[in-house]
């Protein structure tokens, strides 16, 4: 085999040259006497490649004629023509090549990628595409190329550091573990108020959770829907951003829109691909602990600083019960295991001009770092078809995805216990291989593992689209869509997971079972129309919506069982019960159009506007009307830069307009009483749902954005910098209340304004672009900056503690660290308000804000000859607190530089109320607020094609992919980009995998 | 204008839908009720009833399970010890470092202030409608009542003073005052007096597991021994022992069977089979604790003649420790058929209230006889008790051991008595005078401004 490394990268220089001789060549050939008769038809075939490989889908077209046809997989294409004729080979994102064929039978051509071609492709806006170089809003966009680098299983992990303003953090490590995502800041004070609408291939998917409390596993944030999308059917991910973006999504715009635009066919000949990986993932940053002699030592000291001179009889690590010359790295032992995901893609696709199909089937499994028998599986098909009649006048597109997950996992995290259990605590196993319980002086960590946590969710996502050209230049498209999603979920508990002190058996076990479906349908008719006069060209949109999704849960108990081996059989539960079981209804309906009018490509306006009405809302407060208007000014085709040879392309746009959020859950507005499920003398309770307020309305959200686009070298270097400035009011709320109202929150619309403004900026430099090294290079940062511009009545409010106008929604009040007490040695914070004493109210008023700075990307792509190389390293300025995981001289362990006992206030062993306070008061001060920041190498990949040929036909990839593997940080508490303590942190993941493709 | 059709009949076939407003119109889903027509209907209002009492049952201050005040203050006073290491809640309490954001101090008051809620509601509801009987809404108001004094009974005693909740409306309960200790008296005994008057005096079923007027009179005897109105309290209490329904059980292995007749309100378990959760949260089977334990100090204190120590308290032995735990309730799983009901009040509390209110007003021969009753069950001779100070010191003593791990009156009575800062430090290194009273939830104290927190915190 050919060895190729990038150090022998000087080589690549040769290519340009030898190209460059080929090239000179052709004249020369041209100048050979002619085979054929220059008015004879016959038969011309060839191979177009570009530097990766060979290229499908190339349209070849007879110069003049209209003669056409395209290559197949394997690049290959035959065309009728004459001897004189000229080739014109095109695809969208190469230079177009007129080759003429001088008479040739083969006229094979290598074609080039275009920098200044990026800015013809096709971005998906979800009702309508627009042309990259005439968008009037903000799309940010990721597409197959970037997404298949990446051994993740959910969505959104592909999007991370790669979109400018899309910040997205990783909830657990745990398979299937849902992520974070907020586009361009916290627009909502609603914790759960600000995830964006997500739509795959037309067909909005509620991302609103599956799980129940009952039966969640190790995750912090229960089942995400999300999961069920598999990442390697994507063709494209659409992030909208701006008012001018979103506004046609109307009431659920406000947080940004999220389009997925799955795989579809190519015409040729039928190809099979083939793609099968195998990664291991292992705990990336673990925070340095103790061992078993600084523990003693700080726990010897405890109970001297309180005086205590006999160790109490329950104080089983130091007083000898626990031998004092074990010594365990808890955190090796418990999350050190290595999970282990294979991954199988197969896939089939072809298709003539007129109709083409593609059918591709996943199947994954993937291990936990956790001790135990644990998997995670997933198995999808996706299915898509597109035609086109004769006369190109009727179209029809066709998609569907099915997804089965099965996952199985402990119901506990073993992260938290990892980090506090004493490191001489027993042995996990006795000599025998059972739990060892060590007499009931402990409770065994693994006892939690034999409580498990199941999850099976089938879900199919299918969408049609028809469309019918009346005229031509009017069209009428409608879609039909639909969703399916079931969720079986359960959660044991048998007896073995308790301390045999209890003396439990089987008839103390349990079983926690939901049921949820839920299922969508959703119908948009729309017309388009589009006329050109003089140089101006009108494009109209007028659509509406249905849309109709049902919830049906049921989450049942069995207690009781004969057998814990009977545990998952609910008929076998000796006691039954129903905690739940309701349906939930939720309509919609809208009205949308659209109005662009581009003069001669210079001068583009954008209007949207969206009726919508939601049956989240009370009678009367049902509708509501949002809009926007885009402009963008496209100066390079002004006739004073047309021709400038430095600045190849210039836009500059802006938008305005009003998007919603109707994220509020169904029947808020409703006063009613529900069944709690709860037995009293044989009757069911019924218990108020929640404090009612029927007034509340739409919240809305004005967006403001100017952007500048600008290209330099023929696009080689492409910068695009955004300003935006995201006001939202009348917001609508869980305003917390005390709980003296019976109640923690009430959801009305607060008369407040939060402003998230911001800059982003977007450089994409082709850095060196030969046959056969290529370098490209992405870079994006965004900054983000949250205020509260105004809220009436603030001081008499229930955030009258939490908020301050002028500052961010996310800050936090903290008090003020002073020093450690000269004498005690105890932590001291600044007493504000000078009364003496330290309270929550009067003091915590340093104000720290754990919101990211900026964050962003650098990502690199090289390739030369058969081998890619790609990173990203993502970066993040924050701040977060340290570790807190108990007060120091308890029984829980610390992190290893704890063990300076000078550096600290004095240990205790718990009895020492004011240590202990001011233990908690640090961790609410600006002394336990340190630097997160970090960089992390999120992404690297390097692929290499072997350059054989069996028949031609066969196309051979080896790829290595890591993710997460390198983190540069100060951070003292393990995973920097993590949010959840406790939790298990993203893994570090590298994969090996091979692609065939025949 | 061929064109024209087209568009037109397309606009007409295909948006149809359009201003159709109705669309968005949803029903009440099926397996709810909208608040008004829950109390149209005996049944339902009933319903909302029976749920108040599986909520002081599953939760707030007089559950069974850990989170209740028979495990928690059973910890933080001196009846239980903590013997795990890992779980900070627990330790906090043993080791009376509560702060204002420990998570059982928010919990019990949320918990308790939602069902308050719950109890206001009904009020409102059942004074509201139009279908329920006079009788029923009597009742319902009367239950209703009663829970709203009981449970701001509670608050008052573990925060001190506490806003008196009398409305479901949250704009008053968000900026609601902490009411002086002695105006929520007032208002728990007002309340009380109410329920005494609506209340039936008869039980609505066999089992007692729904207050009756009794109920309310027993409750009514502890808040007046609590405010020292001796008098009052000697009152309420004689209507409760004077009732007939009530036979003192002699047998002390029966006192805590559901089927008990000194029993006056107890709880139904949640499931048929169940028993009290104090007999799960309580007992184990081998040792060390595997959570906690009886205090060793506590079973030391009681005589050896004392049924009480053999029979309510069970110990175990490695062969080198040992350890106690609570043994009043027996049964810590599922029976089939309940056999141990959660008993909230029972007639040998109404005796000692009694035995005290009587002493302090200097009806000594009255007191001893209430107290030897007590003392009689559980196999103990008269007390040998002479001055008012000594039947006083008596009774405390008595109720120590007669009461212990039932819903924190070990801990009340050391604070009512005044000598919570003389007994507690001896056994818990870390009491402060200041640790009489609970914190206020600091979320609490965020989101209400017109709230202040407690001396200590």
């Amino acid at each position: 085999m050919k060895i190729i490394s990038l150090n022998k990268g000087w080589l690549a220089l040769y290519y340009p040259i030898i190209f460059g001789f080929y090239l000179c060549c052709l004249p020369v050939m041209a100048r050979t006497p002619l085979p054929k008769s220059i008015i004879q038809q016959y038969t011309i075939t060839g191979t177009v490649r570009d530097g990766q490989g060979v290229l499908p889908s190339v349209t070849i077209s007879v110069a003049g004629k209209s003669t056409a046809t395209i290559t197949d997989y394997q690049g290959k294409y035959s065309i009728t023509a004459t001897a004189a004729d000229i080739l014109v080979f095109s695809f969208v994102g190469y230079t177009t090549l007129n080759i003429p064929i001088a008479g040739r039978t083969v006229v094979s051509v290598h074609l080039q990628e275009d920098a200044t071609q990026l800015q013809e492709v096709k971005i998906n806006a979800g009702y309508y595409s627009v042309k990259e170089s005439e968008r009037t809003g903000s799309i940010g966009r990721i597409t197959a190329k970037n997404i298949e680098k990446q051994p993740v299983t959910n969505v959104l992990a592909t999007m991370q550091g790669r979109i400018a303003g899309v910040s997205i953090v990783q909830d657990s490590g745990s398979p299937g573990g849902a992520f974070s995502i907020k586009i361009r800041g916290t627009n909502s004070l609603r914790a759960d108020g600000n995830q964006p609408l997500y739509i795959i291939d037309g067909v909005p998917y509620s991302s609103e959770t599956i799980g129940s409390i009952a039966t969640s596993g190790t995750a912090p944030t229960l089942t995400s829907p999300l999961n069920s999308i598999n990442p390697q059917d994507i063709e494209s991910i659409e992030v909208l951003k701006d008012a001018d973006a979103t506004a046609i999504y109307g009431s659920r715009g406000a947080n940004g829109v999220v389009l997925i635009t799955t795989k579809k066919g190519k015409a040729g000949e039928t190809r099979f691909s083939i793609n099968s990986s195998s990664s291991f993932g292992t705990v990336g940053e673990t925070p340095k602990l103790m061992n078993t002699k600084q523990y003693l030592a700080m726990r010897q000291l405890a109970f001297d600083n309180d005086g205590v001179s006999t160790y109490p009889s329950y104080a089983y690590d130091v007083n000898g019960t626990w031998s004092p010359e074990r010594n365990t790295d808890w955190q090796k032992k418990l999350i050190g295991g290595t999970a282990k995901i294979h991954n199988l893609q197969a896939s089939v696709s072809g298709g003539s001009r007129r109709t083409q199909y593609l059918l591709s089937g996943n199947y994954r499994t993937e291990t936990t770092v956790f001790p135990g028998d644990f998997k995670y599986t997933k198995g999808s098909a996706h299915f898509s078809m597109n035609h086109t009649s004769e006369d190109e006048r009727f179209k029809l597109t066709l998609s569907g995805n099915y997804t089965s997950q099965n996952n199985s996992q402990p119901a506990i995290d073993l992260t938290a216990v990892s980090r506090t259990l004493a490191p001489n605590a027993p042995e996990l196993y006795d000599e025998n291989g059972n739990l060892n319980w060590e007499n009931g002086t402990w409770n065994n960590p693994l006892a939690g593992l034999d409580s498990e946590f199941e999850s099976r969710i089938n879900d199919l996502v299918a969408n049609t689209v028809f469309s019918y050209r009346f005229l031509p230049n009017l069209e009428f498209k409608t879609s039909f869509g639909f969703t399916d999603l079931h969720n079986n979920e359960s959660r044991t508990q048998p007896s073995t997971m308790y301390n045999p002190s209890y003396g439990l058996g089987s008839e103390f076990s349990a079983l926690s079972s939901n049921f949820t479906n839920r299922n969508s349908w959703i119908v948009e008719p729309q017309l388009n129309y589009n006329t050109t006069i003089r140089k101006g060209k009108f494009a109209v949109l007028l659509g509406s919506t249905l849309q109709n999704q049902r919830t049906e849960r049921l989450f049942q108990n069995g207690f009781g069982f004969a057998s814990n081996r009977l545990i998952h059989d609910l008929a076998s539960a000796s006691i039954k019960t129903v905690d739940l079981s309701d349906v939930t209804i939720y309509k919609y309906q809208a009205l949308f159009a659209r109005l662009n009018y581009n003069w001669d490509t210079r001068y583009i306006l954008n209007i949207t506007g969206r009726r919508d009405g939601s049956s989240r809302f009370g009678p009367g407060k049902q509708f509501a009307t949002f809009g926007a208007v885009g402009g963008a000014w496209l100066f390079s085709n002004e006739a004073f830069l047309k021709d400038n040879t430095v600045l190849s392309f210039g836009k500059l746009r802006s938008s305005y307009g009003i998007t919603g959020n109707d994220q509020i859950g169904d029947y808020q507005f409703l006063d009613t009483y529900v069944s709690s499920g709860n037995n009293y003398q044989g009757t069911i309770g019924l218990q108020p749902v929640r404090l009612f307020n029927p007034e509340f309305g739409w919240e809305s959200n004005k967006k403001f954005e100017v952007a500048l686009e600008t290209g330099f070298l023929e696009d080689r270097i492409f910068l695009t910098s955004a300003y935006y400035l995201n006001r939202s009011s009348n917001q609508l709320v869980g305003i917390p209340l005390p709980g003296t109202t019976g109640y923690s929150s009430l959801y009305a619309n607060l008369d407040a304004t939060v402003e998230n403004s911001g800059l982003e900026f977007t450089l994409r430099t082709i850095n060196f672009s030969r046959e056969h090294f290529e370098w490209t290079t992405n870079f994006n940062i965004s900054i983000n900056r949250n205020k509260l511009i105004s809220f009436p009545g603030l001081e008499s409010s229930t955030y009258a503690n939490t908020y301050v106008v002028g500052q961010p929604i996310n800050i936090m009040k903290l008090y003020h660290y002073i020093a450690m007490n000269p004498t005690t040695g105890i932590y001291q914070f600044e007493d504000v308000n000078g009364d003496g004493t330290i309270s929550s109210i009067a003091d915590r008023h340093t104000l720290a804000n754990l919101s990211p700075r900026y964050f962003g990307g650098l990502e690199n792509q090289f390739q030369y000859k058969g081998v890619q190389l790609n990173f990203l390293f993502q970066f993040v300025k924050q701040e977060a607190f340290g570790a807190l995981p108990g007060v120091p001289g308890t029984g829980v362990n610390q992190l290893a530089s704890v063990s300076d006992s000078a550096a600290q206030q004095p240990y205790t062993a718990g009895s020492n109320g004011a240590i202990i306070n001011a233990y908690y008061r640090y961790g609410l001060s600006d002394g336990a607020v340190q630097d997160a920041s970090y960089i992390r190498l999120k992404n690297i990949s390097l692929t290499y094609d072997l350059p054989f040929k069996v028949g031609d036909r066969l196309r051979c990839q080896l790829y290595w992919q890591g993710q997460n593997l390198l983190t540069f940080t100060n951070y003292t508490n393990g995973d920097p980009e993590f949010k959840f303590g406790g939790y298990l942190p993203p893994l570090k993941v590298n994969a090996v995998g091979v692609k065939l493709t025949f | 204008m061929k064109y024209f059709l087209i568009v037109l009949v397309m606009l007409l076939a295909l948006f149809p839908f359009v201003g159709c407003d109705n669309f968005v119109d949803v029903d009440v889903p099926d397996s709810q009720l909208t608040g008004n027509l829950v109390f149209e209907d005996r049944t339902t209002a009933n319903a909302a009833i029976a749920d108040i009492y599986s909520k002081l049952r599953d939760s707030g201050m007089l559950t069974g399970l850990t989170t209740g005040t028979s495990v928690s203050l059973g910890m933080y006073a001196d009846e239980q010890v903590y013997y795990g290491t890992s779980d900070e809640n627990s330790s906090f309490l043993f080791n009376n470092t509560l702060l204002a954001n420990t998570p059982s101090v928010a919990q019990l008051w949320n918990e308790s202030y939602h069902i308050i809620y719950c109890a206001n509601a009904v009020i409102a509801g059942c004074t509201d409608s139009v279908a329920l009987s006079a009788g029923d809404k009597k009742q319902f108001i009367g239950e209703a009542i009663f829970v709203r004094a009981l449970v701001h009974f509670y608050l008052t005693n573990l925060y001190g003073d506490v806003p008196y909740i009398t409305t479901t409306d949250y704009k008053t309960n968000t900026m609601v005052e902490r009411m002086p200790v002695a105006t929520v008296y007032e208002s728990i005994i007002a309340d009380l007096n109410q329920a005494v008057v609506s209340l039936p005096e008869n039980y609505s079923t066999a089992d007692r597991v729904r207050p009756n007027r009794s109920t309310a009179s027993a409750m009514l005897a502890r808040v007046y021994l609590y405010a020292g109105d001796w008098a009052e309290a000697s009152n309420a209490a004689s209507a409760v022992l004077n009732n007939t329904d009530y036979v003192l059980e002699n047998d002390i292995e029966k006192i805590f069977l559901k089927e008990c007749k000194s029993t006056i309100w107890q709880f139904a378990p949640k499931l048929e089979g169940n028993n009290a959760d104090e007999g799960s949260t309580f007992i184990f089977e081998s040792g060390p604790p595997p959570f906690v334990g009886l205090s060793p100090e506590l079973f030391h204190s009681f005589a050896d003649n004392d049924l009480r120590k053999t029979h309510w308290i069970t110990s175990l032995t490695n062969g080198t420790d040992i350890w106690y735990h609570a043994n009043k309730y027996k049964q810590n799983g599922n029976t089939g058929s309940s056999v141990e009901y959660s008993i909230v009040f029972r007639l040998a509390e109404q005796y000692l209230i009694r035995a005290e209110a009587r002493a302090r007003q200097g009806e000594l021969i009255g007191a001893k006889e209430d107290l030897n009753v007590v003392r009689h069950t559980a196999g103990l001779p008269d007390t040998d008790a002479v001055t008012s100070v000594d039947i006083i010191a008596a009774v405390l003593m008595e109720r120590r051991f007669e009461l212990f791990t039932e819903y924190g009156h070990r801990f009340f009575d050391l604070k009512r008595s005044g000598l919570i800062d003389t007994i507690l430090p001896i056994v818990k290194p870390g009491w402060n005078t200041s640790d009489g009273l609970w914190p206020i939830p600091e979320t609490e104290l965020l989101a209400n401004p017109n709230l202040t927190q407690n001396p200590g915190y």
